[in-house]
């Protein structure tokens, strides 16, 4: 029984880093009615352009590292707007996707490109700290992770409900040409979505980095499909549904596979899936008219 | 001139890829689970040549019918849901797929050796080819004629009212249904079409290279399969066999000299085409253009 708890407990705190990767996707959505496929690789890339101060500067404190995540992050996201929406035409959604998907591989090989496709261990934070109550033990890394990423989530509530670019942009997701006609510049609105989205998927690709101990390549393809299970889970374009559906996910695949074994783990995450989606397909929290 | 037949081999079987992605974005759906149905026939193909000893023509066909009949099923209930939903949950059925065969074994011993499909090692020993003793040419001819048949199925059916019916539902679901067309049957009946034909291409997959392994099928490959499309264009059949030339011989065999470089460019490359090409290489006005030149004048 404590076996089980245990791996919940441990499952839903490192489930935050799912949170926030699904967050960047849904918002995304929100604002812009498109997927974009490149974010887990945006995010993991940014949590490697952390890792620069430290080839700069040895032995620089953790937290550096962090804030150069989270800034490379943005910059990143912008790029992505740049190189695969801004000079699209919105007629062609497929052709955005499939510049995201380029995007993805373009990421990807700069990575092994520049690191050779070695992984790179990433400094971790409280990962010797412990709580103990009797044979229950909570991993101060992994409780940093859900704090951060809880104040994060907080941090982009106040954004979207307390700040005139919030309104804006909760406007534009309602009704793009309204509040094109309200003066809102949309697509400065969809640019800084893409940077908010990115300063997220830094601090969530250094999280991850600091909770599992190394950064690797291989990690964008599971985050990536992670991130769209959370997305789906939740109901597209809602956040807190995100955000449930993060922990849930992170919950459920580590007691199957405390249960089952790392191979079979990720089979039953996508039977959860079809189970939502075939019992509830608009998700957890669907957004009103959420359903494409 | 093996390297060259062996090029041509690949590009076969990647175009069959691409146009059973070709044919399912017709109606406007995007689906990540053509890898899926090319492993379920890779599998079929390979366990009955293998292990049943049946002659591959036959096999195909076999592989053709399950992974339509696959495609049928996760056709029904994912056409619930439409969009990017849709994406999501064939993303996830393909992975699903990917996973199912990393946890299966089914081996029988053949002689002194064990053959069959084994988990994470996958399943190696697919002998036809060497043990009829076909040469690289007789085998790229072999797998052509499978290409160019099902290119012609597709162009005869561009032109046919069930061609019209298909595109009309890819353009505005909406009026489509409001003229009087079955949304749910024709976007199944595409799916299906779709997953018979990436049937074929697993088979035949699974026989060029006598080795598959769950990592063949993985998210990269069934990106690849909406990829050749889209890049190519919707507009006809050729834009897929377009795209394929492109990837595979151009950015990943013409470039092999870049070494390293030739990773980065390949995904600046897809991003690059699409900013400049947004609806594809073969659009409708390039082959308007390509028909003035080549088919003596405007007839529309």
């Amino acid at each position: 029984m404590l076996d089980i708890l245990q791996a919940v407990s441990d499952g839903v705190l490192f489930g935050a880093t799912y949170a926030l990767i699904g967050i960047g996707f849904t918002l995304v959505f929100g604002v812009m009615h498109k997927l974009n496929l490149s974010y887990a690789a945006a995010s993991v890339g940014s949590a490697y352009a952390g890792l620069l101060v430290l080839e700069v500067m040895a032995g620089a404190p953790a937290w550096l590292v962090f804030l150069c995540a989270f800034a490379a992050g943005g910059a990143l996201g912008y790029a992505v707007y740049l190189t695969c929406f801004h000079f699209i035409p919105l007629r062609s959604p497929l052709a955005t996707l499939m510049a995201t998907v380029g995007m993805l591989l373009l990421i990807d090989e700069v990575i092994v490109h520049a690191t050779n496709g070695m992984p790179q261990a990433y400094p971790a934070i409280f990962d010797d700290v412990m709580l103990r109550a009797g044979a229950f033990t909570l991993r101060g890394d992994l409780l940093l992770v859900f704090g951060v990423a809880v104040l994060c989530m907080i941090a982009l509530m106040v954004l979207l409900y307390r700040t005139r670019l919030g309104l804006a942009t909760r406007a534009v997701s309602q009704q793009s040409v309204a509040a094109q006609l309200c003066g809102i510049r949309v697509g400065q609105v969809n640019a800084m979505t893409f940077v908010i989205t990115g300063l997220l998927g830094g601090i969530a690709g250094a999280l991850i980095g600091a909770s599992v101990g190394a950064l690797s390549p291989l990690l964008t393809t599971p985050l990536t499909v992670k991130g769209l299970i959370v997305t789906v889970i939740g109901g597209l374009g809602s956040i807190p549904g995100a955000i449930v559906a993060g922990l849930l996910v992170g919950g459920f695949e580590n007691v199957l596979q405390h249960f089952r074994g790392v191979t079979e783990r990720d089979l039953y995450v996508m039977l959860l899936l079809f189970a939502f989606l075939v019992f509830r397909p608009d998700g957890l929290f669907a957004t009103k008219g959420g359903r494409d | 001139m093996d390297f060259y037949f062996g090029l041509a081999q690949l590009v076969g079987v990647h175009t069959l890829l691409g146009l059973s992605a070709y044919i399912v974005l017709l109606t406007g759906q995007v689906s990540l689970a053509q890898a899926g149905f090319f492993a379920v026939g890779a599998y079929t193909a390979g366990m009955l040549t293998v292990l049943a000893g049946w002659h591959l023509v036959p096999a195909l066909g076999v592989s053709a019918l399950v992974s339509a009949a696959t495609a049928c099923a996760v056709g029904f209930p994912a056409l619930r849901i439409k969009g990017l939903m849709l994406v999501v949950a064939t993303l996830a059925f393909g992975e699903g797929v990917r996973l199912f065969f990393f946890n299966f074994d089914y081996q029988i011993a053949k002689g002194e050796v064990k053959v069959g499909p084994l988990g994470g090692e996958g399943f190696r020993q697919i002998r036809f080819f060497p043990e009829h003793g076909w040469s690289t040419l007789e085998v790229m001819l072999f797998i052509w004629c499978f290409v160019l048949l099902v290119m012609a199925l597709l162009w005869w059916i561009d032109r046919s009212r069930y061609g019209a019916a298909l595109r009309a539902v890819g353009e505005d679901e909406l009026a489509a249904q409001a003229v009087g067309l079955n949304l749910t049957a024709i976007k199944v009946s595409a799916m299906t079409l779709g997953g018979g034909i990436a049937g074929i291409g697993g088979g035949l997959y699974a026989h060029y290279t006598t080795h598959i392994e769950h990592s063949s099928f993985n998210i990269l490959v069934a990106t690849f399969a909406l990829a050749y499309p889209i890049v190519g264009g919707l507009q006809s059949v050729f834009g897929t066999v377009v795209a394929v030339i492109f990837v595979q011989a151009f950015l990943i065999e013409g470039l092999r000299d870049l070494g390293d470089w030739r990773n980065l460019l390949f995904g600046a490359l897809i991003v690059l085409a699409m900013n400049l090409r947004p609806r594809g290489f073969l659009d409708a006005r390039t082959l308007a253009s390509l028909k003035r030149v080549f088919g003596g004048g405007p007839r529309a």
